[in-house]
């Protein structure tokens, strides 16, 4: 993000990648090819994803780290797509605004016991510019005629979406249908996703392969095919598989004059810099900054607040499911096409009273999703079975034709004690100590879960409404204060909160560390809270408001 | 159920307890597609794997058997007429190829819709992909630019380890290796409470479903068997899916009928894997 509106405003760019490139051409004159296809072998061997034998996470929850332990896993901690573009080469594309009360939740809404709630040192009305020309350049389908007016009262659109919505999958179709009998509000979920030709990409063809996959036909927008390919036209120079290792700085302590790096070959390199700006995402930059600690930062860069690393978010997943009689195969298209809001919150009164909080939120569901055949394998394997048990279920298209679900994305309280930090021990394949992530669930999140998740399951059965239908009965999701949510999730913010007060944060309004001026921070660490909203979006609109901030 | 998803992304066993390992892999000549699969089809004809010793091969497609049984045990296709065996000894072997053979090339296969075969030309590993292949097929071997995370015993020890194991223990309970004794006891010796047995059966039950269920390219998936067999249309692209295809369900199979696929079935489907969709529940692991 940074890089295309550097590079479009005339500045030398150099961008150090730490993946590879598997987009041919991208940056060149011609067409962007691509690697990827409708492979879920090749995904599951981390063709584009952190390989957590080169670089490993370590990971510990909260009554862990109070007993000692420095660590009870070692191994596939959330790592993203270790590649150029990032994340989204293989996200869901989902892309949701925040809402009004997720930038201003101390002041709304009101603190939390045990949580860290902090208002952002902007408003949604700061950020919508910066949305908008996000959307335009991405290409985002949606229906806003059809979208709930509770949430474009939180997150007013001036606009109407460049494109259509997808043709809407049919077991999220048959889930809205239900969720409308019960008196909630389905639409169609705002997606980068081409549902017509744009900017020289196809439309998307709902091959199914989504969430998860690099896209074989470029359909969904992202980092690359809508920044960085525009970026390298206009002059900026990436370089892959260079690991940044240090923010260097002059002898004052009070600017950065560039990175040292590793690069494709392993040799110690640096490039000099009048302004560094960091993506690597939020737990790599707490890890970048704690790294780089130095004679006048001793504790890390830019964190004499002491909160680098802390305050790390997670999104957790509460899921329901639904069994249908047909052949509903709700993998088919661009993951989910549906979504519903009436799971945010907030939620006060009795329910948030019995879990001791002056209230607690949800977030925005995913409805209608399903498995692939290999990871239909894989969980009935990971569920203990094989043989003829594992045998009947896929030869019964159980799970892939039959079974869809709907996925609500639960806010996470920011927690002083949820942190990323170097692990004492473990190193990476370049020799450098490998984050450590300390995580456990704080009530509101399992208060939220237990509260919504019953009505998450209420529109499955709904829904399906046959005798044989079967709801799964626990419905909290994975970070339930263990290490399932912690593994799974991909929604990673906070670790470098922004604020006006230094003492409270670790960078400025527009993502400049307060110490250190030159250094931007352009991911979701700088997120003050996690809303229940996928984060993408939200981190570039900051990453390019940051941006523009140098060019403007 | 993006949840789910990362479930089937998790890594290939890696065990940094201990380690074993001998040998190298020599690199062997440039190969085509074609070729590739004329591999297979030679381990298959020949029962010696490229990797595997014959009698290494021989057991390897009795547990596969079991793992994923066909006829006349079960309807099938199963791990034999897949040829699992033979694409896990590709994969174990993965570097005698260049490129090797671990990641398929792209975007598309030219089963669905267009005439190119991109899949057959598997993508060229740079430096830091080698090492992390080799580390997870090789082990760690002690050398100090493998072992910065500690000790790691790579895929090759782990089957040549397990597959031993294996064969000693039906030795011992009269058999002459574990493809001659009887499925009863077969279930009975991989369901071993040892670690060497226990990381033997999960790589290679990981390795016989990507057989079953992955792309051919990969040596496994024999004639499109497995996905003909499970009703599984595999890649897609570049023709995709129509608009009808996407909002209207598919029209019933005459296994949708069949007792074996009934919605009780189904259901239990869904409770079987439920714990690992949602996790472990509040009251076990609140407060943190």
């Amino acid at each position: 993000m940074a890089a295309w509106e550097l590079a479009r405003a005339g500045h030398p760019v150099v961008i150090l990648e730490k993946g590879r490139n598997l987009l041919p051409g991208l940056g060149g004159p011609g067409p962007v090819g691509t690697l990827f296809s409708n492979d879920e072998v090749k995904a599951g061997r981390f063709f584009e994803a952190q390989d957590p034998v080169l670089e490993p996470r370590t990971l510990r929850t909260q009554q862990e780290a109070r007993e000692g332990i420095a660590r009870s896993f070692i191994g596939d901690v959330n790592g993203l797509a270790n590649v150029a573009g990032g994340g989204t080469i293989h996200w869901g594309a989902k892309v949701p605004r925040f809402w009004r009360h997720d930038f201003k939740g101390r002041s709304l809404l009101g603190p939390i016991p045990g949580a860290e709630i902090a208002d952002w040192p902007l408003t949604y009305d700061d950020l919508e510019p910066f949305y908008e020309e996000v959307e335009d350049r991405l290409g985002v389908q949606g229906d806003r005629s059809r979208m709930p007016a509770s949430t474009l009262a939180q997150a007013p659109r001036r606009h109407e979406f460049a494109m259509r919505p997808n043709p809407p999958m049919y077991a999220g179709t048959q889930m809205a249908h239900a969720a409308e009998q019960l008196g909630y509000h389905a639409y169609p979920y705002p997606m980068a996703v081409n549902s017509a030709s744009h900017d020289g990409r196809p439309a998307c063809d709902s091959c199914g392969f989504c969430s998860g996959f690099g896209c074989p036909t470029l359909a969904r927008g992202d980092a690359a095919v809508s920044f960085l390919h525009e970026a390298l036209r206009a002059g900026a120079e990436l370089r892959t598989r260079c690991v940044v290792h240090r923010v260097d700085l002059a002898a004052d302590g009070k600017r950065a004059v560039g990175v040292s790096y590793l690069d494709e070959r392993g040799a110690s390199r640096t490039v000099r810099a009048d302004i560094v700006v960091l993506a690597p995402s939020a737990i790599e930059t707490a890890r970048l900054l704690l790294l780089s600690r130095g004679p006048h930062h001793p504790d890390g860069l830019g964190n004499r607040s002491g909160l680098v690393g802390r305050n790390l978010m997670f999104h957790y997943f509460t899921v329901g499911a639904s069994v249908f009689t047909e052949r509903a195969h709700a993998w088919r298209g661009p993951s989910t096409t549906v979504t519903l809001d009436d799971f945010v919150g907030p939620v006060s009164g009795a329910a948030a009273r019995a879990a001791g909080l002056p209230y607690f939120k949800g977030g925005g569901c995913e409805v209608g999703g399903g498995t692939l055949l290999l990871e239909e394998a894989n969980l009935y394997a990971g569920a203990g079975l094989s043989g003829t048990a594992l045998t009947s279920l896929l030869r019964g298209l159980a799970l892939r034709d039959h079974i869809a679900g709907i996925q609500l994305n639960g806010e996470d309280v920011p927690q002083l004690a949820n942190r990323v930090d170097l692990d004492p021990k473990i190193r990476d394949a370049y020799g450098f100590p490998v984050p450590r992530i300390t995580y456990s669930s704080h009530r509101f999140e399992l208060a939220a879960s237990s509260y919504f998740g019953p009505r998450v399951q209420e529109i499955c059965r709904t829904a399906a409404p046959t005798a044989e239908t079967e709801v799964i009965g626990a419905v909290l999701g994975g970070s339930a204060g263990g290490h399932a949510g912690a593994l799974q999730t991909r929604h990673i913010m906070g670790t470098a909160r922004m604020g006006e007060d230094p003492r409270r944060s670790v960078a400025d309004p527009f993502g400049r560390l307060h110490e250190v001026e030159n250094v931007h921070l352009a991911d979701a660490s700088v997120f003050a809270s996690s809303s229940g909203f996928n984060p993408t979006l939200t981190l570039m609109a900051l990453a390019l408001r940051s941006a523009r901030s140098i060019t403007r | 159920m993006a949840s789910a998803r990362y479930v089937a992304r998790m890594p290939l066993p890696v065990n940094r307890r201990t380690f074993v390992g001998t040998g190298v892999l020599a690199l062997g000549a440039l190969m085509s597609p074609a070729q590739v699969s004329a591999l297979v089809q030679e381990v298959v004809a020949s029962g010696r794997g490229r990797f595997l010793s014959a009698e290494e091969l021989q057991s390897l497609r009795a547990v596969t058997a079991r793992l994923v049984p066909g006829p006349p045990d079960d309807p099938g296709p199963g791990a034999l007429e897949v040829h699992a065996a033979e694409a896990i000894d590709l994969l174990l072997g993965a570097f005698e190829l260049d490129p090797p053979k671990v990641h398929a090339g792209g975007p598309f296969s030219g089963r669905d819709g267009g005439s190119r075969d991109d899949f057959s030309h598997f993508v060229p590993m740079d430096r830091l992909a080698e090492l992390a292949w080799r580390i997870r097929l090789e082990g760690s071997r002690g050398l100090p630019e493998r072992e910065f995370a500690g000790p790691v015993v790579g895929l090759q020890q782990i089957y040549r380890s397990g597959l031993a194991r294996l064969d000693g223990l039906a030795r011992a309970r009269g058999g002459s290796g574990f493809a001659s004794v009887s499925g009863t006891l077969q279930d009975e010796l991989l369901a071993t409470k040892e670690q060497t047995v226990e990381r033997f059966f999960t790589a290679a039950l990981a390795n016989t479903l990507e057989a079953l269920c992955g792309p051919p390219e990969y040596g496994g998936n024999h004639a499109l068997a497995g996905w003909r067999g499970l009703h599984w249309l595999g890649d897609r692209q570049p023709r995709g899916f129509s608009a009808k295809q996407v909002t209207e369900p598919d029209p019933p199979l005459a296994a949708d009928v069949s007792p074996g696929a009934s919605a009780a079935l189904r259901a239990n489907a869904l409770r079987r894997i439920a714990p690992k969709l949602v996790g472990t529940s509040a009251s076990q692991r609140w407060p943190g």
